[in-house]
């Protein structure tokens, strides 16, 4: 009998083992699609640095390019056909709006602090897609569409932002964040389609490939890191990131290609 | 045998140290043991155990309940950006957030109670504890009276701001960009109708529109007024309309090119300071000043669109209760108005509440259309009804969308018993849809705008169109978010499987309303229960007849009587009549 319940008892507290367990496990599948930052990082001058270069391809079945519903603003928004963009690919499978980073990276450059960061609202559509803020910065958003837009960033660490811009504003400025997070979402809530993607990010190692699929990491300081990338319909590589060492002064070619991972 | 048993002893405190270890390195909130025990007796249901608004009631409700992990309120009293205070989430949980599921705990939970459940929400999200200053409020202090003039001015900022995207031409939340929205969450969500202000959640006064305006609300498409947003910030209304009107150009000249540059740099200034606030920068006394000058016109504007909002809503209300609006359909002797005819404003409407079909699958739980509204004229041969409900979008045919789903037709049914009870105890028809009695039913689809069918209906499962469909005339219109169904009927028809309709005699009447747009479709529905009907008696025409008659007849007794008394004795009359 004894035995009886001591081994339901140990059934349920495995059973409990297993669940909490499952919940971290859980978390973490959240935490697939978002990038990685260094507890801390410090700036130093960087002299002879090295340099990361690639090109991203998409590996997979491209499906089939998906064309926007304009539901309003047809002038101004539908003036030329728009496509979705959370998969853009080039001749050659090559994969554009791909942030590739450096994970681990606890020292080096600092930002380049003349650097503007906008986003345009053209079209009814924001460019760029995929946009790295570094964190303290302050992003401007310009409306060249001269119609109404909001602009509303789904933050969850920091605080979430919802400006309107209206017509008559051509150019307003959010406020900087204090904590590194993302990638989250912009959306226009007027202009349901519109979509971008802001990262705020600790350090300066973050870039985001082109229509060529092209990427360029400047003055590493020489050593071993973990190189990460994170793409919006693809996922990213937060579980196996990719091993590459840099030498001073020398540029190190690393291209790789995703497949999705979500 | 002990061997075995210690083995399992072992394991036990094995796991029992491991899952202890994972417990206690975990950050113990300090909460009270009520909060937690009155939340999860009260608010776990919708909120879920670990306020993310996943308890097992959310999957049905719309809006969904609040995930408290994120910090995001709705309904504050403090600016942009910032957490509410302690008093703002407790007059929520007192009050409750009408138009939602979100019921007033006021009679249910003790003062004390509720603000032990305000402490405990807090511990789900550290940013409570994290924030070092409280929250700035949002001052009422300038306030800027009701009065026509302000309500002008915030009708043009109405427009100019882009109120109107999402809230429509006249506020009724049928915007070109309503059909679109979804919350933070990804959650579908609706622009308020600005013209039923009984369902605002955070309340009707002016002052709550107007802190809805500074300190927006969070989570949803709703973006507060902040500074540069909302205005040319730091300029004033003079330099601001200058700028408006050199920025609508399609082209500047170099000269307006200067201008406006320079107005942007004096624009500058103002937003420097207002961004140095929201980064949490001490503002220097000058900085202060000018972000203080700035924002008084974004409060100046706000109050005035405050105003406007108020304005398109009635002083209060209609009257709900049953038995108060029984549906008096008014005698006239010469045609019947037809549909826009200014014959129908002199009528008062009669307000009939809708509500979600909730008795069997599928079942709706969150209505968007609040009620129908309804008047009616007769004459001696004819009644005209005029049907006006809200909804905020337009659909008059099944479309899928991947984002918002599957949309249908909209439209109204108006439900009658076939024959009327023969008394007060006499039993109706079951309310929805009918049953062993059945109803008699003018079903309208918004595809057929000047169409209707008569339906016979004994149950959800056993709708019959009539063979015989009478010659009822109607006319529907669809405009800002408003639809407008007329419907003429001849009193007596030649079918038996109609009402028949006689002046002076209740019929119970009731209603069923259907947005597409919100998935509803056959049984899944917007609906009344009875209420009743009647064609208003005639003032009798006896009325103005008859007393002057029966007054002629008594002075002509009077003076016959005085004559006959005269006659009999004469000489005596003062004191005959006296006696």
């Amino acid at each position: 009998m004894k035995t009886k319940l001591l081994t339901s008892l140990a059934v349920f507290l495995v059973c409990g083992f297993g669940l909490i367990v499952f919940a971290d496990h859980h978390e973490k599948d959240e935490d697939m699609n978002k990038l990685v930052f260094p507890e801390k990082y410090t700036t130093m001058s960087v002299s002879a640095g090295g340099k990361i270069t690639g090109v991203v391809k998409f590996n997979g079945e491209i499906p089939e390019k998906k064309k926007l519903e304009i539901t309003k603003d047809e002038k101004v928004c539908g003036a030329e056909d728009k496509f979705d963009e959370s998969l853009v690919v080039g001749e050659g499978n090559v994969l554009k709006n791909t942030i590739v980073y450096l994970i681990d990276i606890s020292e080096g450059k600092d930002f380049d602090k003349e650097a503007k960061i906008e986003i345009d609202q053209k079209g009814c559509k924001f460019t760029p897609h995929v946009q790295i803020v570094p964190v303290g910065a302050r992003i401007a958003m310009l409306n060249t569409d001269k119609i109404n837009h909001n602009v509303h960033i789904f933050n969850k660490i920091n605080k979430s932002v919802n400006k309107q811009q209206p017509k008559t504003r051509r150019k307003i400025q959010l406020a900087a964040v204090k904590k590194a997070e993302g990638p989250v979402e912009v959306k226009c809530d007027i202009h349901g389609w519109m979509k971008a993607w802001i990262a705020y990010v600790p350090h300066p190692y973050f870039a985001v490939t082109n229509e060529k699929g092209e990427f360029t990491l400047e003055d590493v300081p020489a050593g071993t890191y973990k190189l990460g990338y994170w793409h919006e319909y693809c996922g990213s590589n937060v579980k196996d990131p990719m091993s590459v060492t840099v030498k001073s002064g020398e540029e190190t070619k690393q291209d790789f290609s995703v497949k999705v991972n979500k | 045998m002990l061997r075995k048993r210690l083995v399992l002893l072992s394991i036990i405190i094995g796991f029992t140290f491991f899952i202890s270890i994972q417990v206690f390195t975990q950050d113990a909130p300090e909460v009270s043991a009520q909060g937690k025990e009155v939340y999860e007796e009260s608010c776990a249901h919708c909120h879920g155990i670990e306020g993310r608004g996943d308890g097992s009631a959310a999957e049905n409700l719309l809006p969904k309940p609040r995930d408290f992990t994120r910090g995001l309120y709705k309904i504050r009293s403090t600016e942009s950006g910032e957490l509410p205070t302690d008093q703002d989430l407790f007059d929520i949980i007192t009050e409750g957030m009408p138009g939602s599921s979100m019921p007033g705990w006021e009679t249910q939970l003790k003062a004390d109670e509720r603000w032990e459940v305000v402490s405990y929400i807090k511990t789900f999200y550290d940013g409570f504890k994290e924030s070092e200053t409280p929250p700035r409020q949002i001052s009422l202090k300038d306030k800027i009276p009701y009065s026509e003039d302000s309500v002008e001015i915030g009708k043009a900022l109405y427009t100019d701001q882009g109120c109107i995207e999402c809230h429509g031409n006249v506020g009724r939340g049928d915007g070109t960009s309503a059909a679109t929205l979804t919350d933070e969450w990804g959650f579908r969500t609706w622009p308020a109708n600005l013209a039923e202000n009984w369902n605002f959640r955070g309340g009707t006064d002016t002052e709550d529109i107007f802190k809805r305006f500074i300190g927006g609300i969070a989570g949803s498409p709703m973006p507060a007024f902040e500074g540069d947003s909302f205005e040319h910030f730091g300029l004033t209304k003079e330099e601001s309309k200058r700028l408006s009107e050199i920025e609508n150009k399609d082209e500047m000249t170099p000269e307006e090119e200067e201008e406006s540059g320079k107005l942007y740099e004096k624009m500058d200034v103002a937003v420097e300071a207002l961004l140095d606030l929201a980064e949490g920068t001490e503002l220097t006394p000058e900085a202060q000043k000018t972000y203080d000058d700035a924002m008084k016109i974004v409060y100046e504007k706000s109050w005035h669109l405050a105003n406007y909002v108020k304005s398109l809503s009635p002083e209060k209300r209609p009257e709900t209760a049953i038995g108060n609006n029984v549906l008096r359909s008014q005698y006239v002797t010469e045609d019947l108005p037809i549909l826009g005819d200014e014959a129908w404003d002199t009528l008062q409407e009669s307000y009939y509440p809708l509500v979600g079909q909730v008795v069997i699958e599928p079942r709706q739980f969150n209505p968007t259309i609040d009620s129908v509204r309804v008047k009616s004229f007769y004459n001696d041969t004819e009644v005209a009804f005029l049907f006006i409900w809200d909804d905020r979008t337009h659909n008059t045919e099944m479309e899928e969308n991947e984002e918002t789903g599957t949309s249908y037709e909209d439209g109204i049914a108006i439900q009658f018993p076939v024959k009327p009870p023969k008394g007060p105890t006499d039993e109706k028809p079951y309310f929805l849809w009918g049953g062993k009695k059945a109803v008699y039913v003018w079903q309208w689809k918004a595809s057929a705008k000047d169409q209707i069918t008569e339906l016979t209906v004994k149950g959800v499962n056993n709708v019959t169109v009539q063979e015989k469909q009478g010659d009822l005339n109607v006319k529907g219109e669809y405009d800002n978010g408003q639809y407008r169904l007329w419907i003429k009927r001849t009193l007596a028809t030649d079918d038996k499987k109609d009402l028949q309709l006689e002046s002076g005699v209740f019929v119970p009447i009731a209603f069923s309303a259907w947005d597409g747009a919100n998935g509803d479709k056959d049984i899944k529905r917007v609906m009344s229960s009875w209420y009743s009907f009647v064609l208003e008696p005639v003032p009798s025409s006896r009325r103005f007849i008859y007393p002057p008659i029966v007054a002629l007849l008594s002075v002509g007794l009077l003076f016959g009587l005085r004559g006959f008394v005269l006659r009999r004795s004469s000489g005596s009359v003062e004191t005959d009549i006296d006696q």
